[in-house]
């Protein structure tokens, strides 16, 4: 079993490499990019990578989030999210940006914050 | 080239209200209220009251008309219903039935 | 040659459009929108509606779920609160979204939830803390098979498996005694 490494003062980048598997809770300093199994809980400050055939069923918090394989769970991003067409998600997804590649695999809920203009309903315009 | 076109093959029920011209090429029913110009086609049917500056009648209405400037009905338009305006023309095929009142 | 119906920009409807065709809307609709064509929704739009068409571009503003037959996609600008539908969908960046997503065919509505095909993990997150119901059900003369929600669910966040299976008391001793 591959372990990510959760370094605490310098934020390495950490890669779980495709034979490999993880289930638990995975918390770190640093980037991540998963190509091979996670199962449990996700919580990084850096980014977040999941490469096409990498499974992650796992809620997960990061910066940055890259989706090119399977995710299913919450995805939460203090920055952007982008989910290449060759992904798979299911669940929730909130970050400032968020983006879907059409041929995207997508089940679940996009909560952007913004408001509609006031004749829709919003509070204000932009 | 007009603001709003209804092609045909596409219907509208509802109220409309522009401030542009009005192309009618499908159908509509309700009632529809323009600032601009509104041109009936060939072709066209409405089951509405129209409102607009001028209105030009080449398709089907069955509906009250009403037109700050002028009303032209073409050869092969048909208008049932009451029309207010202070110019209207009644080209030779045309079908009307209605009142027309032009003391606006 | 117009098949395509324009909304204008200084056009209000309170109704609803139907038909053949596609449908470019610039102005502003509240009510319904079902056509058969494309249905472009233009930058200065403001639509509370539900759309529903073969194919659906958004630039503006929606109150109301789309849903595209072949596709929706949201340009930058697109301001959409509703449920998206779609074999595909795409979001540029830029454009906001709030409501739920649902790809594929169909869309059958199993919200958030994807059925992950190839993998097949029969994983269905929010239900399986509780042990998995006993497949009895299967003897009661029920024919269709149960789906995966009655199957192993995914553990998440447990300890890990010990690396040797448990074994019945007494039994790691006996097999100590025999290999001797």
């Amino acid at each position: 079993m591959a372990r990510a490494s959760s370094s605490t003062s310098h934020a390495g980048s950490a890669v779980l490499g495709k034979g490999a598997s993880i289930r638990g809770r995975i918390a770190g300093e640093g980037d991540l990019r998963v190509d091979g199994t996670i199962s449990g809980d996700v919580a990084l400050k850096g980014d977040l990578i999941v490469s096409d055939g990498a499974e992650v069923v796992a809620d997960v918090q990061a910066r940055a989030v890259v989706v090119e394989g399977a995710i299913e769970g919450d995805i939460s991003a203090t920055s952007s999210v982008a989910i290449r067409a060759s992904a798979r998600v299911s669940g929730a997804i909130s970050g400032t940006s968020i983006s879907i590649e059409e041929g995207a695999n997508v089940s679940g809920r996009i909560d952007a914050q913004f408001d509609l203009p006031p004749e829709l309903g919003g509070k204000s315009g932009r | 080239m007009a603001s709003t076109v209804i092609a045909q093959g596409m219907t509208i029920e509802g109220e409309l209200t522009s401030d542009e011209d009005v192309v009618i090429q499908g159908t509509l029913r309700g009632k529809l209220t323009s600032k601009d110009t509104v041109n009936v086609e060939s072709g066209a049917v409405v089951e509405a009251d129209i409102s607009a500056s001028s209105l030009s009648v080449g398709g089907q209405i069955t509906g009250n008309v009403t037109a700050s400037d002028r009303v032209d009905l073409m050869a092969g338009g048909r208008l049932i219903g009451d029309v207010k305006a202070s110019r209207l023309t009644i080209a030779d095929g045309a079908s009307f039935k209605g009142n027309v009142d032009m003391d606006v | 040659m117009a098949d395509v119906t324009v909304v204008g920009q200084g056009m209000f409807l309170r109704g609803s459009i139907r038909g053949e065709g596609d449908l470019e809307i610039r102005g502003r609709i509240e009510g319904d929108v079902e056509v058969a064509g494309e249905v472009t929704i233009g930058d200065g739009a403001l639509i509370k509606a539900d759309v529903t068409a073969r194919r659906i571009t958004v630039r503006g503003a929606v109150a109301g779920n789309l849903t595209g037959e072949e596709g929706v996609r949201l340009e930058d600008g697109a301001r959409v609160v509703g449920d998206v539908r779609g074999a595909s969908i795409g979001i540029a960046e830029g454009a906001l979204l709030r409501g739920n997503v649902q790809t594929g065919h169909g869309a059958e509505g199993q919200k958030g939830r994807a059925r992950t095909g190839a993998a097949a993990k029969p994983a269905v997150r929010a239900e399986p803390r509780k042990a998995p119901a006993v497949a009895v059900t299967a003897a009661r003369g029920n024919g269709a098979p149960r789906r995966a929600a009655a199957a192993e669910p995914v553990e998440r966040a447990g300890p890990p498996p010990p690396v040797v299976p448990a074994l019945k008391k007494g039994a790691r001793a006996a097999l100590r005694k025999r290999s001797r």
